[in-house]
């Protein structure tokens, strides 16, 4: 087995005095899909922005390709729970702005750079809206958006928080289609790019990724790491199968007693 | 159609009951009499120019103004540790009226265009300084880190995030910033002329209608000239702000 | 840009506001340093006079009850040209906001007359009143006037739908509902705008009372200044910085007291 794109050694955090997340070990390898869930409480977002060198750990080490992390990169990519999407940019402003200001796109002549602006935007199915600002949009189309710019850094690692929570139930589903669509799931794992991917919906953890991460929370801690073997591609069929069913039932059972408890405080 | 009327009844109930009110004495402007005093003024010039006089204070003063606060602002608003420090002075000289200055700038740059550019600059400083601070403070926190993420580096980020993000915020204390400046020119040029002599400009104008040539009916067209002015100014930055932020739906 | 990054703050309340008052006198300190090493340089201490010579005139303007007299007067000017024009601008207010029919009424004279600003209005009072009371609390109360009824108006005119509704579903007549729901939903509106009407109405003191009042800060100021004494023009602007913030300091806390459910904000 080749060696891990991330390894998380023994990672915690604190703020002030609450403990948030506690001794993380864990490993995500080259071209998967990893999905953390857990309660809400479990530090899932912290282990992201840890990630993403937004923030520091108060102990432990965090390496990337070996190396150890130490602020944010353009070779990680992140899509935020708000999408964070400039106002005061289109559609196409935004999908560019990495690739423009950032050092992602400085290898690349204008021209060049307009061309993966254009293929991205229309990968994520938003050809025709390039001029719209963000508030002209509905919430799906932004989520879009804020995918179409993480995609047009092309970025060696995705770190997802949350993307789709904001979303109604259908977009959401449909928006969980298109993003196992341009990961590229029809490609050979080699071609696929690492994701780590952060959710409090278990169907989804499920329905998206190769392996689950379960936190417990208070403080975050890892429970358990759940494999899942669901063929790919997946679709519709997936979400109706019985192995579907049974690996988000025994995820649900891992957490239904701190669910329960963070819906009371 | 109805509705017009309705708007217009108590204008026109208060013009008159001001042309009542005047009719008994001589020397009272009159609705009808201040039309006649606002062609001659404009015909002979001197509206205008005592308004390009006093304009040209006010874009002067507040041009220095915004080139002080804005770049001030900016620093408050994203470094803590400055914001700290010099926010005593800011909350020390903020509640002292433009006006409550103007004896010490009549000392130290005379009665002429510097006092006056003085008193606006300080006058319009405030504001813009103000809300250009709470527009960088309230940028969303994510924003920024996006650009964290995507590695740009702390000066682009300024450029491309920070500035167009509190542009608004800026826009809005640069539009109340012209306002209180226009107010505070009329009012050094009206103390200055009441007190020190000539300083030109629609202020001393209509004070010199009121203390020499006593021409009311002139003093009541400088009025309403200054209010034209007020409520152009504020609805062409109204504009502007519509025009270079379309983003913003305030 | 440290805001970006989280950091494990650990500092207490109280000592923050220790910390605080401790940065304000240092800052303080610097400045008024500055300030007395400048008038070293200055050769005129009629152009720059040293801070202890403004002490020394702020001393003596306190002790011969002069200070006291005049903010007294204006204070007073203050007071009662702010509740006058709130008694009146109040009231209208809700009714411009509640009532299309008062709306179409005073929206056209109240965009007419009040971009003229009350400054604007010196010569005129000064020929209607002659110099004395009248003068400064006419165009105190004239400043004053407009931020209250537009602040009440749009306070009143975006009360929730669904507050007047609800009530309504329960049966209150509509004096009721004008005095149980809209009056303090819009409270949190007509204090703001009373603490800018309070602040434009302070600053219009010092133009009013400058140019047509025989007392008062403005007055004094200017009297000073046509004696030349540069420290005790001084020692006067100090007193109306001071009154200023205090009185904003003052209505900030009765705000606070009388919409305890309201967020702050509202920066101007």
């Amino acid at each position: 087995m080749s060696a891990p794109k991330i390894r998380l050694e023994a990672v915690s955090k604190s703020f002030d005095a609450s403990v948030v997340v506690e001794k993380l070990s864990l490993d995500v390898r080259d071209g998967e899909f990893l999905a953390i869930v857990g309660p809400s409480g479990c530090g899932k977002t912290t282990v992201l922005n840890m990630l993403a060198g937004l923030e520091k750990p108060s102990s432990g080490a965090m390496t990337l390709n070996g190396r150890p992390i130490e602020g944010p990169g353009a070779e990680r990519g992140v899509m935020f729970q708000d999408y964070a999407l400039f106002p005061w940019r289109t559609v196409r402003g935004n999908v560019e702005f990495g690739l423009v200001y950032g050092p992602a796109g400085q290898a690349l002549s204008p021209a060049q750079r307009a061309e993966r602006v254009e293929r991205t935007i229309e990968m994520v199915g938003l050809k025709g809206s390039q001029d719209k600002y963000p508030h002209q949009l509905s919430g799906g189309m932004r989520q879009r958006v804020a995918l179409a710019r993480l995609m047009a850094s092309e970025p060696e690692i995705l770190l997802m928080d949350e993307p789709l929570a904001a979303l109604d139930a259908q977009t959401r589903v449909i928006l969980q289609d298109e993003l196992l669509r341009i990961w590229g799931q029809d490609r050979p794992a080699s071609e696929r790019r690492t994701v780590v991917f952060i959710t409090h919906a278990i169907d989804e953890a499920v329905f998206l990724a190769d392996r689950v991460a379960v936190l417990s929370s208070h403080p975050g801690r890892l429970k358990q790491i759940v494999d899942i073997d669901l063929p790919r591609p997946r679709g519709d069929e997936t979400r109706r199968s019985g192995a579907f069913a049974r690996l988000s039932q025994s995820i649900w059972e891992l957490i239904r007693e701190e669910a329960y408890r963070a819906t009371m405080n | 159609m109805r509705r017009t009327a309705l708007r217009l009844i108590v204008p026109v109930l208060l013009l008159a009951a001001w042309q009542l009110l005047a009719s008994g004495s001589a020397t009272a402007p009159r609705p009808s009499s201040v039309v006649e005093a606002a062609v001659a003024l404009v015909r002979d010039g001197d509206l205008l120019a005592g308004l390009a006089t006093s304009l040209g204070r006010v874009f002067a003063g507040f041009a220095v103004a915004a080139l002080l606060a804005i770049p001030l602002g900016i620093a408050m608003g994203s470094m803590p540790a400055v914001e700290r420090n010099l926010d005593p002075l800011v909350e020390t000289f903020r509640p002292i009226a433009a006006l409550a200055i103007l004896p010490l700038v009549i000392l130290w740059l005379g009665s002429g265009s510097g006092a006056a550019i003085a008193i606006v600059a300080y006058a319009a400083f405030f504001p813009i300084l103000i809300n250009t601070i709470s527009g960088v403070k309230r940028i969303e926190p994510s924003l920024m880190r996006a650009a964290l993420t995507m590695g740009l580096t702390p000066l682009t980020r300024m450029r491309v995030v920070l500035l167009p993000a509190a542009l608004p915020s800026i826009l809005v204390g640069m539009r109340i910033g012209l306002g209180i400046a226009w107010t505070a020119i009329i009012a050094a040029e009206l103390a200055v002329g009441a007190k020190s002599g000539s300083s030109g400009g629609i202020g001393q104008m209509m004070f010199v209608f009121y203390a020499y040539s006593i021409d009311l009916n002139g003093m009541v067209v400088c009025m309403i000239a200054v209010g034209i002015v007020a409520f152009a100014l504020d609805r062409a930055l109204r504009w502007a702000l519509a025009v270079t932020v379309p983003w913003s739906r305030i | 840009m440290s805001a970006v990054l989280s950091t494990d703050g650990k500092t207490a309340n109280g000592f923050r506001r220790l910390d605080g008052a401790f940065v304000y006198l240092r800052t303080m300190a610097l400045f008024v340093l500055a300030w007395y090493v400048g008038s070293l340089f200055v050769p005129s201490k009629l152009l720059l006079p040293s801070p202890l010579a403004v002490a020394v005139a702020l001393r003596d303007t306190a002790l011969n009850g002069e200070l006291f007299g005049n903010a007294l007067i204006s204070l007073a000017r203050l007071a009662a040209s702010v509740v006058g024009a709130a008694a009146i601008a109040v009231p209208l207010g809700l009714l411009m906001g509640r009532s299309r029919l008062w709306n179409d009424l005073l929206e056209l004279p109240v965009e007419m007359l009040r971009p003229i600003a009350g400054i604007a209005w010196i010569p005129l009072a000064l020929y209607l009143f002659g110099i004395g009371h009248r003068l400064p609390l006419f165009i105190m109360f004239y400043t004053a006037f407009f931020p209250l009824l537009i602040g009440t108006a749009a306070g009143a005119a975006t009360v929730d739908k669904r507050l007047i509704a609800a009530a309504r579903t329960m049966g209150l007549s509509s004096p009721r509902i004008m005095w149980r729901v809209i009056v303090p939903a819009a409270l949190p509106a007509i204090l703001v705008s009373a603490r800018l009407a309070v602040a434009a109405s302070w600053t219009a003191v010092v133009a009013a009372e400058l140019v047509g009042a025989p007392n008062g800060l403005g007055y004094a100021i200017e009297y000073y200044r046509s004696m030349l004494s540069t420290p005790t023009v001084m020692a006067f602007i100090v007193t109306i910085g001071l009154l200023g913030f205090l009185t904003d300091k003052g209505l900030r806390l009765l705000s606070r007291a009388l919409t305890p459910w309201a967020r702050t904000g509202a920066a101007r």
